[in-house]
């Protein structure tokens, strides 16, 4: 039985080592005794040609043979136990999705879903510089309640910002512009499971949260917390609400405008604690429609049909993300992942229409955006990238493939994004040696 | 973010995919909790949860590209299909739906609204929240890794290849020695057998404030405590600590894994997932934002039993 026991900080601290750019190869590397060498032995010199990966494993060899880790008792003779991975991946830097702007105090709020953040950084920051951007507050840590979290916002009045928890703690968490660092959250309101965006209703003091799964549009007190329930939500058939992420309450104009992936399914309870329901009247099976942008009046509850919508090839819409309206100029900026480009439409927009503008190229650095943020004040368009470890910063009209004026960085240029967060599966390949990770 | 990235097998520390498979072209949707390579027929399967779908790719596929076959429709009865297995022996495609509650198979061509071929559902079966699906066409059994709240039948579920209706495991693992608990996806080495499970946590899942979009009758929430802040992850704690079981085909009941792969590269990891490379002996976990791979030759023997002398 070959058995590697290493303290966990030792491990933790060998992970990180194999994250880090590849060490010098060591012709020395640590051996066992048993039987099984020749076959490691072997394995090792055909495949871990990687040198951090043979680091890694030199070390584990070296540290001493010892107990002492809490569960190491368990279970009772198996083989295997504390053992390192010959190779690692994995993105240590955070990464942007949701954004939030308040132009008034120059801040802007960046959701970071990769390291369970929110990152806050001066309206003016960012520039040309290959160095990651230095944030003027964060909130990060296991006190924060933070998962993986998408939609972020921003209340000025009230001096907070709110993002909700997508997966890994069914939550929104409020914190204000005096919190820094890990701390808990002022408050907090249990969501149902894949909530995505939120939205503030000022007048209403109300806020608008999509869920993925449910297909609804659940709002709610601005002060909710705990498990206060929804004062209302939209959801049902005709409510055309497929997949939905983004939203904004147009309170102008008392309206829900809202960004629709186009997967629908009538989902039914599936945890393990709901009831088996099988009384569903007519099934409807699961349908992909095109993505779309979708109208609801601001006062709808219930299975109720969209004003409007935007659908259709002329659009482009493809995967829709994050938006923003600009009330001022009557457009609505969409993060339009699967084409990384940001598509803007008028507001009053309806059916197949082709936007008004298009950001696009390989010079605008928009890459997999999640979200967009537009700044009438100082006449700024902001986009948040998930393939990217940045946010670029247009001048508002912008359009075409051009330069961003500025660019935040959360990693050093070039820095790769892993391009996953929260998996639950893979598979191997076999035919192209390869690993496929879904989300 | 829905898509599937493609690494190649010897990636290591911070780097991009070597292909990704993105859009609205291919139908892909979060929760993709389950995912199969098919080497005979070189395809990929996923299934697509919020569609409603079972999806089949050219293994090849890069970019913005719409699946081969895509299983859906009211003939289907799919719901929120959540994890798949295929069996190219066999032609079979499988899936597991939590909101079904059963384990659904389909010809391995079907495509469109098509009916299943057989469905293993009904109290007897002990199937609720499935999240694992493998199946084994030597050995000629299903394997299930399905969860219940109240603690009971928490575990994995070998049933029959064959078997079809509300029937009875041949096998079941768990209960309170095997630790098994809060668990995502089981793969099976088809050379020996062996049944490896993915587990996040030791902790049970968490009943959550909302069924669906409806505040939960008489939920109270638990008492707060750091450790349960979110349960889908590791808390950190050893003792709470995630694992990849390994199993050897025959076993059954409330037995501990006959061997383990456990500590802080797990926890990484948070070992939702696993898949398995047996031409070199690698064991890929991921979880939460990264994967890792292991080197265990002799996870790919036959296991011996526990105390047992290892051959």
């Amino acid at each position: 039985m070959r058995r590697i026991v290493i303290p966990a900080l030792a491990a933790l601290a060998l992970l990180l080592a194999a994250s880090a750019p590849s060490p010098q190869a060591s012709a020395a590397r640590g051996r066992g005794e048993s039987a099984d060498d020749t076959a490691l032995e072997a394995l090792l010199a055909s495949d871990c040609v990687d040198e951090a990966a043979m680091e890694l494993q030199q070390a584990a060899g070296r540290l001493p043979q010892e107990g002492g880790v809490a569960s190491d008792e368990w279970p009772p003779h198996a083989i295997g136990g504390v053992i390192p991975p010959i190779r690692s991946v994995s993105d240590l830097f955070p990464t942007f999705d949701g954004i939030a702007l308040d132009s008034e105090n120059g801040r802007v709020i960046f959701s970071d879903e990769n390291r369970h953040s929110l990152l806050v950084y001066d309206r003016t920051a960012g520039g040309s510089s290959n160095e990651p951007t230095e944030p003027v507050q964060w909130v990060f840590g296991p006190k924060t309640q933070m998962g993986f979290v998408a939609g972020v916002e921003v209340d000025p009045p009230h001096r907070e910002f709110y993002t909700v928890n997508n997966d890994g703690g069914d939550r929104m968490v409020v914190f204000t512009y005096d919190d820094h660092g890990n701390v808990q959250p002022r408050r907090t309101l249990i969501l149902p499971h894949q909530s995505w965006d939120v939205s503030l209703a000022p007048k209403r003091d109300e806020i608008a949260v999509t869920v993925q799964q449910s297909n609804a549009i659940s709002f709610f007190k601005r002060t909710a917390r705990g498990t206060d329930a929804p004062i209302r939500t939209i959801r049902g058939l005709a409510t055309e609400l497929e997949d939905p992420h983004g939203v904004f309450f147009d309170e102008a104009h008392n309206e829900l405008i809202t960004a629709n992936h186009g997967n629908w399914t009538q989902i039914r309870p599936y945890t393990p604690y709901d009831p088996i329901v099988t009384d569903v009247g007519e099934y409807k099976s699961g349908a992909f429609h095109p993505s779309s942008i979708t109208f609801h009046a601001g006062d709808a509850n219930g299975d109720v049909p969209p004003l409007r919508r935007i659908e259709g090839d002329l659009t482009g819409l493809n995967w829709p993300m994050g938006i923003d309206v600009d009330l001022t100029h009557d457009e609505i900026a969409v993060a339009n992942y699967g084409d990384s480009a940001v598509r803007v439409f008028r507001r009053g927009d309806r059916g197949n229409v082709q936007p008004v503008r298009v950001l696009r190229g390989a010079l605008t650095q928009i890459v997999g955006p999640i979200s967009v943020a537009i700044d009438v004040k100082n006449d700024e368009l902001w986009v948040a990238n998930y393939g990217d470890h940045t946010a670029v910063v247009f001048p508002r009209t912008a359009s075409g493939n051009v330069r961003p004026k500025r660019i935040i960085r959360n990693a050093p240029k070039d820095t790769p994004t892993c391009g996953f967060t929260n998996a639950s599966a893979a598979a191997y390949d076999s035919k192209r040696d390869e690993i496929l990770v879904p989300n | 973010m829905p898509r599937i990235s493609v690494f190649a097998r010897l990636a290591n520390g911070i780097v991009a995919p070597k292909r990704v498979i993105e859009g609205q072209a291919t139908n892909l949707s979060r929760t993709m909790h389950g995912i199969a390579y098919d080497a005979v027929h070189d395809e990929i399967v996923i299934p697509v949860a919020l569609g409603g779908a079972v999806l089949v790719f050219k293994a090849d596929a890069s970019g913005e590209v719409p699946p081969l076959r895509a299983i859906q429709g009211t003939r289907t009865r799919l719901v929120r299909p959540h994890t798949v297995a295929v069996d190219p022996v066999n032609n079979e495609i499988l899936t597991a739906d939590p909101s079904m509650r059963a384990v659904v198979v389909f010809d391995r061509t079907a495509n469109g609204n098509v009916a299943p071929k057989r469905v293993i559902s009904g109290p007897r079966t002990g199937l609720l929240d499935i999240v694992g699906l493998d199946v084994d066409p030597i050995r000629n059994v299903i394997v299930a890794a399905s969860r219940k709240g109240n603690g009971e039948k928490v575990g994995i579920f070998v049933f029959d290849r064959l078997a079809n209706g509300d029937v009875e495991p041949k096998q079941f693992i768990g209960g309170p020695n095997s630790k098994l608990a809060h668990f995502r996806q089981v793969t099976i080495d088809p050379v020996t057998g062996n049944i490896f499970l993915a587990q996040q946590n030791t902790r049970m899942k968490q009943m959550e404030a909302y069924v669906l979009d409806k505040p939960r009758e008489g939920f109270k929430p638990k008492e707060k405590d750091k450790d349960d802040e979110d349960d889908d992850s590791d808390s950190g704690r050893l003792d709470q600590m995630g694992f990849i079981a390994v199993y050897a085909p025959d076993d059954n009941g409330d037995i501990p894994p006959r061997a383990i792969i456990k500590g802080p590269g797990i926890r990484l990891a948070g070992a939702a997932g696993v898949a398995l490379n047996p031409k070199k002996k690698e064991i890929i976990t991921v979880g939460g934002n990264g994967f890792q791979t292991f080197l265990l030759p002799e996870f790919f023997r036959a296991l011996k039993k526990p105390g047992a002398t290892q051959e």
